[in-house]
This record gives C-alpha cells, structure tokens and sequence, in this order.
C-alpha cells in the first residue's frame, strides 16, 4: 500500500515549489525567461508523469503509450485554437482533457485486457498510432507540427483573468495544475477505489477471486490518468504554442517511464522528483560551461550512462534511496469500527452434468452433485482425477464445455468469477493466494470492500479465524500455517457463504493441520465448504461428506464411513484407502 | 493489377526483413525474458557496418561475412557488460536500461557516421531489373535480397527444430525456469541467444540497406515494427514471428498502395485486431 509520503523529502519538494513560485518575481539576471519557461516544461513533465504513476505504480499497468494523451491534450488546444484571436482557457482545456480521456477510453478499453508484455506492446502500438495519424495526415499540421497563433487566454464574463502568454501566468497556472494533479492523484490511491487498484497490482487473480470486476477498475485508473496528462498536454502546448506530432511518439512515453522509474515506482512524489531531476541532469549536461564542451556535445552518453548507473545502483529509485538519510514519520492510517458478525444463509451449490473438455482431453465428465449447507464437503481422488478443474469451474476460472451449476435457484454456470464472488462463492487456491504486501488487516479491508459487510466483516473474519493480534503485520511476515488462515479470513470477510478450499493443508506441519481443521470445523456451522485435500486423515477427520472423482467421473459421493466401505472407491483408489480402511 | 503484383513482392521482401529483426526479439525474449528496445539499434549497426565494409571491401556480400561476426561479438560483449544484470529484474528496469543504451548508441553513431544520410551500392552484377512480364521489370537485388531473407528464415527453423542448441532455445520457450532447475549453464545459453538475435536484428540492417538509404533512427522504425510482429505472432513464436512478418510487410505495401498517408495505422490496425481475436497472439500460449 502506499505509506504516507516521507515528511523530510515532502518537506524539501515544498520548499521548491515555494521556489518555482517565485521566480518570475525575482530579478530577471537571477530568473530570466529561459528559467522560467524551463521551471514551467518541468513542472508540466512532472504532472504528467505523476498520472503515469497511477498506472505503472499503483495499478501496475506498465503504460509505453502514455505519451499519446499528453500529445492529445496539446492537440486539443490547438483545435481550440481561432487563427486570429486566444482560446478561453475554460472552454478549450476541458475539450483537451475530454479529448484525451476518450482516447484513453478507447485504446484501454482493448489495452487493459491484456497483461505484462502485451500490456505494454498494446499501448506502445497505439499511442503510435495516433501519432502516425497527426504524423501522416493533415488533420493538424501533419509532421511540421501544429501552431497555435495566440496562446490561450483564461477568461470569465468578459474579464480576462490570465493570458497564457505571460511567462509567470503560465507557470503559475502549471504550478496550480500540479498541486491539483497532485493531491487528486495522493487522494484517489488513499481511496477504497485506490486500495483495490493497488491490491491488482500485487495480485490482481486474488481481487477478481474476491468479487472486483478488475477489468472496470483498471480502465477507470487508465481514463483518469489519460485525462490528467491531457492537463499536462494542454498546458505544455502553451509553453511554445506550437505542438509537434512528436509529442505523441513512443520516445516520449519511454522518457516518462524512465522519470518514474528513476524517481521510484509508486510513490507518486518520487515520479515529480525524477522529472525534476532528469531534466535537471540533462539541462546541466548540456551546458558545456558546466561540463565542458566535450561532454555537452554528446550528452546523451553521458546521460545514458548515468541512468543505466541508477538502475543498477538504485533500483527503487530516488524515493527509496533518499528516505534512508531521514526516519520516517507516521504510518497507515486505517481505522475500522468492531461491529457484529452477520450471519449468513448459505443456498445449497449443486451441479448437473458438469463437463470440461481441454482439447482432447477431459478433465470433468457429466459430475452430478449437491453439496448442503454448512457442512464441509471433501473433494478426493488420485492426481489428474480433475479436482482443480472441477473448483475452476465451481468459482468460474473456466467455463464447463457442458452442464450447469447453480447456486440456490440461480443458474451461475455463465457467470464471471467476480460476479459469482459476489453471490458468496469465495475460493482459495493452491498455492498461497494473498496481497503480500498489505498487512493482515488491510488484506480482510480489501476482501470486506468487494463483498456486502464492508468493515464489519474485517473484525469477524480476524476474530473468527484468530488473526486478531495479527492484524498490523505484512502478510508475507505470516508464517505458513498463518497465510492459509488470512487467505480464509479473507473469504470471509468478503461476505462468502460457500467457501471452496484448494488443499488448504498442503505444507502445513502437524500443528498447523490441526489449527487449520479446527478452524474448518468452527467454521462449518454457517458455512459450505467444499474442500479438496490430499491429507487422507485430516480429510476424513473433518469432512461430513467425501465425493471421490477418478479420471473425471464422480464414482463416489457420502458420509466417510460410506466412502471408507465403498468396493468401486477402493478399487479405484486402493493404495491409500488400504491404509485408511485398516486403521478407521 | 501489375502494380499490385510489385507491391506484393515489395511487401514480402520487407516482410521478410522485418521477420529477421523480429526474430532476433522474439527469441530474445523468448528465452531471456528481456524486453530489449536498443534492438533497433542493432538493426541501425548493421545498415552503417553494410555502409563502411561495403566501403572497403567493394562488395555487400563481402561486407556480410565481415559483419556478422562482428556484430554477434558485439551482441556479446553488451549482454556481458549490462543485459546480464537485468534477468532478475522487472520489466520497467529492462525499459529503463535498454532505453538508455538507445540514447549512447545513438550518440556513438552521430559521432561515427555523421548526421546525413548515405547510399550503400548495389553490388554490379546484381544491379538490373529483371523482366517478370511483357511491362513489367523488377530490381535483381530486391529479389536475391528475398532469396537470401528465406535461406537465412530457413536455416533459422532448421537450427531450432533440428539441432541440439535449437532443443535448448526451444525448451527455453516453454519454460525458461526448468532449463535452469536442470542444470544448464543458462549465462552461455543466454550470451549466444542474445548475441545470435544482435546478428539477426544486424544481417536485417545490412541485407536491406542498397534499398534504402542509411540514415540515424533508422533502427527505431524496424523497432515498433519488429515488436507489433512479435505481438502479433506470439511472444517467442519464431513460427508466429514469420508470419506476422509477413502479414505485417504485405499489409504496409498495399496500404500504401491504397491508402497512403495511412498505411502505418493500418500495421497497428492489423495488431489491434489480431490481438482482439487472438489475445496471445497468433502463435502465443494464453
């Protein structure tokens, strides 16, 4: 999660934009016009890099094409823009904004489908194409770039309140801008709405699993940040009036990435900071009575070799590495309300036909069952016999090739994963399936949000699954045993009823076994779980019911005592029946 | 009709040159797991290397023999010196890094070659049309050029499919965590892969540069391209990465045809819709 920012390094980033505020005030041999136009590109740059950190920190959306809407911002005023006489600020900034919002609605909405590389091959691709399309086309400007003929000027009524022409007015405005940009951005990621964009980020499986339609979640995130770099874009045109289709280009977006990644990932402050200093670093390089001529001419190595030298050395970047001089002040500041645990109904989850075929092979064929409520329900059978399968297409990771599941009366068989959380179907997996990087409490915040008892169901999922000394801990301080019982709590708090477990026991020593069974049992008075389990003993210590699933059929479904003396379970699953039939 | 016909071959010999630079991505990532943007600078190498061997030499094959291994060293030395540190690291490290070796390179080749744009010559014997029908003529070279681009695509699928390394690289596909949980000394697997898709991105730049002029950022272009192909194809499909060449080269030559001024959108349009129907791509595993 994010933590609050570091208190000396916010300090210090006030006291420079203190700094930036008074340039055009000072005299003009300390501050000329090329320092302050300088002072408002990078406050602008930093703008927009802080709504890419919204992506790429936060939401873990590595955007290449981030640039597009900058560029679609600056075009917005140029298409605002009368020959002959200034845009009003407040009519042509909105239209900018709209502008590259709705472009980023568009390509996200295909982009944020896909994941990792394809995530950001997808919006590399088409941010260049949009710039393809100003680039080869003359719909402005064409590859001679766009001029905007007078700069926009803010008015209301018939008062005009600042011209964009004026240097100071202009930096002033960004500097407003930023602030804004800013505290929306710090606000948004304190947010619920930001908790579940970082909880995607770190495991974006566990917050579909949990009821989150992340999908809508990250094309929100993408449309925000596309629309305040569209500020930014719609500022920077102003700087020169005169926006080239460059702008849009993939240079541009790689640039931003790397002034977050230099600043630190995730930070938000850190991406303002690496704007800062990247444009610092490169105005001082190529400043030959700086460094000399011999290095201003080829700058770029120089620069190159610097960042390459920061990712290796420093790879949180300045905001990681800053910190470290000065102690950090203050922590989260979540508060929940104990309330009462709310009780639930849980419908009978049954199965008709239910069928899965990958290819050639078949994984479930025609599983017949019902699983009653609040009892635990064991799922076994030898490897391969198509148990996973079968509780993918119980919460809906895969759709059944036949058959139908229903939850009560409702039929669920072409429902999301997500929308099936939210009729209670809550699922662990396999392997330990939570936000590692939130702490217990934040986890069950995270699960609570998604589901109908919002906080109340945090103190009930702590308290019933005895985390509640637990809760300030990183889940990935847990010991094993524990992490099993968060991923449970998490289930809960998430409001399910029916709670399908993917060997929850697998690793766990003899100890935990039986605080884990214990907790499945307490449970099972108003809960359905269905559990898969390999751990025979525990299984038939703890279940009411045993289905037993062999190459994909069902041949067996009843009390322990009826699977233990059952001829087809036996003969189907001899090995380790033998042993439990021999010491019942 | 015949203009069509010439816009076909010209699409699939660019194809085909795209296919080479892409597969050296492609197999680089594939197997490294390494998103190398200066790989567009290695392309660039290759046209200027075409530039001054051809130089010196007289002749653009000559050049070639010369420059492939020079080019394959140098793919080495730079996995030595800073691709090796990022295979633990994340993607956005990887951007970082590799975005900064496009700045030097860029750099070192204004210092090196110079601003403006220069022409490698077509070899004499290679330099005339050759008659296809009654009207219509087609450059010698483009069609060696192609010749040369499905022999090397050729021995590129034998190797893979055929030989011991080839086992490794496809294993590496798959599943590069294995190759390492059996013991295969992955940092000389990794040098050769990265030096080989350097050779590749390098052969591409110098095969194509007597067709097009020589000129700084010329790398970045077959960069974006080489990368919708990848995407296209199937991340590490070398199978996908030739037919999304293909499709790629074809597209562009009739956009332009038709559609001129558009023709770049339609290659990413091409992508958009591949990746709509086909989210891993043509040849890609979900």
């Amino acid at each position: 999660m994010l933590r609050r920012p570091h208190l000396g390094v916010m300090a210090l980033l006030l006291i420079l934009l203190g700094l930036v505020a008074l340039l055009p005030i000072m005299p003009p041999d300390v501050a000329g016009p090329y320092a302050i136009k300088f002072a408002t590109r990078i406050v602008i740059v930093a703008m927009m890099v802080v709504s890419l950190d919204l992506l790429i920190g936060i939401t873990g959306l590595v955007s290449f094409g981030h640039a597009a809407f900058f560029g679609l911002g600056a075009y917005g005023v140029y298409f605002m823009s009368p020959e002959a006489e200034s845009a009003n600020v407040l009519i042509a900034f909105p239209v900018a904004i709209a502008l590259a919002a709705g472009g980023a609605a568009l390509i996200g909405a295909f982009a944020v489908r896909n994941k990792g590389f394809y995530f950001i091959m997808v919006t590399l691709a088409a941010s260049q194409m949009l710039y393809a399309l100003f680039h080869d086309t003359r719909i402005a400007g064409g590859s001679d770039g766009a001029s905007i003929n007078i700069k926009p000027e803010l008015v209301i009524g018939e008062t005009s309140l600042l011209d964009l022409s004026n240097r100071a007015a202009l930096l002033w405005l960004s500097l407003g801008c930023l602030v804004i940009v800013y505290g929306l951005s710090f606000w948004l990621v304190r947010s619920s709405f930001g908790h579940v964009l970082q909880g995607i980020r770190w495991n974006e499986e566990r917050m579909r699993a949990l009821g989150f339609n992340t999908y809508i979640y990250k094309l929100a995130i993408f449309i925000i940040a596309g629309a305040l770099a569209g500020l930014a874009g719609a500022l920077f045109a102003a700087i020169d009036g005169f926006v080239p289709p460059e702008l849009l280009g993939w240079r541009q977006s790689g640039l931003a990435i790397m002034m977050v990644v230099l600043g630190g990932v995730g930070t938000l402050y850190g991406s303002a900071l690496g704007a800062l200093v990247y444009n610092a670093l490169e105005e001082t390089l190529k400043n030959s009575a700086v460094v000399g001529p011999q290095i201003s001419d080829h700058w770029p190595i120089a620069m190159g070799l610097l960042l390459i030298g920061a990712v290796l050395a420093a790879p949180q970047g300045l905001a990681g590495w800053l910190p470290r001089f000065v102690p950090r002040i203050g922590g989260t500041n979540i508060k929940t309300a104990p309330m009462d645990c709310a009780v639930h109904a849980a419908p009978v989850l049954s199965v008709a036909g239910l069928g899965k075929v990958f290819g050639g092979l078949i994984a479930n064929d025609g599983i017949t069952i019902s699983f009653e409520p609040n009892k635990v329900h064991a799922i076994i059978g030898p490897n391969g016999a198509g148990k996973t399968t079968f509780t993918n297409l119980l919460s809906g990771t895969f759709a059944p090739t036949a058959g139908r599941i229903r939850i009560g009366d409702v039929d669920v068989t072409s429902l999301s994963v997500h929308r099936r959380a939210r009729l209670g179907i809550g699922r662990s997996f396999q392997r330990t399936n939570i936000i590692s990087a939130f702490t217990v409490e934040e986890n069950c915040l995270i699960a609570a949000q998604a589901g109908p008892l919002a906080a109340s169901g945090v103190e009930m999922a702590l308290r019933a699954t005895g985390l509640e000394d637990r809760r300030d801990r990183l889940a990935r301080e847990l010991s094993h045993g524990e992490q099993r019982q968060l991923e449970i709590a998490m289930l809960l708090a998430n409001g399910a009823h029916t709670l399908l477990l993917d060997e929850p026991l697998a690793g766990a020593g003899p100890e935990e076994t039986q605080r884990l069974t214990a907790l499945l049992r307490g449970l099972a008075t108003n809960h359905t779980i269905v559990l898969i389990e390999h751990d025979m003993d525990a299984v038939f210590a703890v279940a009411d019911t045993i289905a037993v699933l062999v190459n994909g059929r069902l041949i067996a479904h009843g009390a322990p005592d009826e699977i233990r003396a059952d001829a087809a379970v036996r003969e189907a699953y001899l090995g380790s029946f033998e042993l439990i039939g021999a010491s019942p | 009709m015949e203009l069509a016909l010439v816009q076909l071959f010209n699409g699939i010999q660019y194809g085909l040159v795209v296919f080479l630079a892409a597969s050296g991505l492609t197999l680089v990532f594939g197997i490294l797991g390494i998103i190398n943007l200066a790989h567009g600078s290695f392309y660039m190498l290759g046209a200027y290397l075409a530039l001054t061997l051809t130089s010196i030499t007289g002749n653009i094959f000559l050049a070639l023999a010369l420059g492939l291994p020079l080019a394959f060293a140098f793919g080495a030395a730079i996995e030595w010196i800073f691709i090796r540190h990022l295979y633990k690291r994340d993607h956005l490290q990887q951007v970082l890094l590799t975005f900064a070796l496009i700045l030097i390179f860029n750099e070192v080749q204004r210092i090196v070659w110079g601003s403006y744009p220069h022409a490698v010559p077509v070899p004499d014997f290679l330099s005339g049309s050759i008659r296809l029908t009654a009207t219509l003529a087609y450059p010698v070279y483009r069609l060696v050029l192609t010749g040369i681009c499905l022999v090397l695509a050729l021995v590129m699928l034998i190797t893979i499919t055929g030989t011991k390394i080839g086992r490794l690289i496809r294993a590496g596909e798959s599943n590069r965590e294995m190759l390492e949980l059996l013991g295969f000394d992955s940092r000389l697997l990794f040098r050769l892969v990265f030096a080989a898709g350097t050779m590749l991105a390098a052969a591409a730049g110098m095969l194509a540069a007597p067709v097009e002029s020589v000129y700084p950022g010329i790398g970045e272009r077959v960069l974006i391209v080489s990368f919708v192909v990848v995407v296209i194809g199937g991340m590490g499909s070398i199978r996908g990465a030739f037919i999304g060449a293909l499709l790629i080269g074809i597209a562009d030559a009739f956009g332009k045809m038709l559609l001129p001024g558009f023709a770049s959108v339609m290659v990413y349009a091409l992508m958009a819709v591949v990746l709509v129907v086909r989210p891993a791509g043509l040849f890609g595993r979900a």
